[in-house]
């Protein structure tokens, strides 16, 4: 069952806060959060999360495509080491 | 095991009874591979390979000299490799996992950070898994020109100005 739209989505407040905070300062900094269960609004485009698994902060980097998801869903929890054999890495 | 051969698969086991195998690939696009063919085993035995068809998991496929079930056997687990030159050329900016792991991290400064262990992609752009003597765990450095914004492959190491606290 879906979120009520008059509820608005779901974010935990100290993450707003930090992300005001970060976009104050203007310095390119990671923000750790632990909140996998808050949404991605259009206010944090273009800042740097790092997101905890429950062993480490994963790097996020937000991008428009990923507004309304969660935060969790860019930090797996299980590590899987796959082959790089012809896998590509490209510099954005 | 020679630094310019890279893994692109491995053999399960035979698929029927005419000596055809079972293919795990693991490049990117599964059915590349056949594209690397010949490609070598670990002990240098060299097969030009014909990929026949999917199957669950994988491919079924046909290797050169491999006529009977038991040699399709004798070939299970064997891994296979290509050689790094022919992977084709990839534009600027774009690099194999293969070409990143390994490169030393040093930041503006000069001081080395560590090395890439790993390539890592969950969703939210390329990650580098840097290690390093100083570390306590691996970090996840975002792989963007703001962040890494020299890569010199022929020196063996990446020039990064890592967002504020990573390395911390």
């Amino acid at each position: 069952m879906s979120r009520s739209v008059w509820k608005g989505p779901f974010v935990d407040a100290y993450v707003l806060k930090k992300a005001e905070a970060s976009r104050e300062s203007g310095r390119n900094e990671v923000i750790k959060i632990w909140s996998r269960r808050s949404t991605i609004l259009p206010q944090f485009v273009g800042l740097t999360f790092g997101v905890y698994n429950g062993h480490k902060h994963i790097t996020v980097n937000v991008t428009e495509d990923m507004i309304g998801q969660k935060f969790g869903e860019y930090s797996p929890t299980r590590t899987y080491y796959g082959h790089a054999a012809d896998k590509k890495a490209k510099r954005k | 095991m020679s630094d310019d051969l890279i893994c692109v698969g491995s053999i399960g086991g035979a698929f029927g009874v005419k000596g055809d195998v079972r293919l795990k690939s693991f490049c990117a696009q599964p059915s590349d591979i056949a594209d690397y063919s010949p490609l070598v085993t670990e002990d240098g035995r060299s097969f030009t390979l014909t990929l026949l068809g999917p199957v669950k998991n994988g491919y079924s496929a046909r290797f050169s000299g491999v006529v009977t079930k038991e040699d399709a056997d004798a070939l299970s687990g064997e891994k296979l490799f290509a050689r790094r030159e022919q992977l084709p050329a990839l534009p600027d900016d774009e690099y194999y996992h293969t070409d990143l792991e390994g490169l030393e991290v040093v930041d503006t400064g000069g001081v080395t950070l560590g090395h890439v262990k790993n390539v890592q992609n969950h969703g939210a752009g390329d990650l580098l898994e840097v290690h390093g003597p100083k570390l306590k765990t691996a970090v996840l450095l975002p792989f963007t020109l703001e962040a890494v914004p020299t890569v010199d492959l022929k020196a063996g190491r990446i020039i990064t100005d890592p967002p504020h606290g990573l390395f911390e």
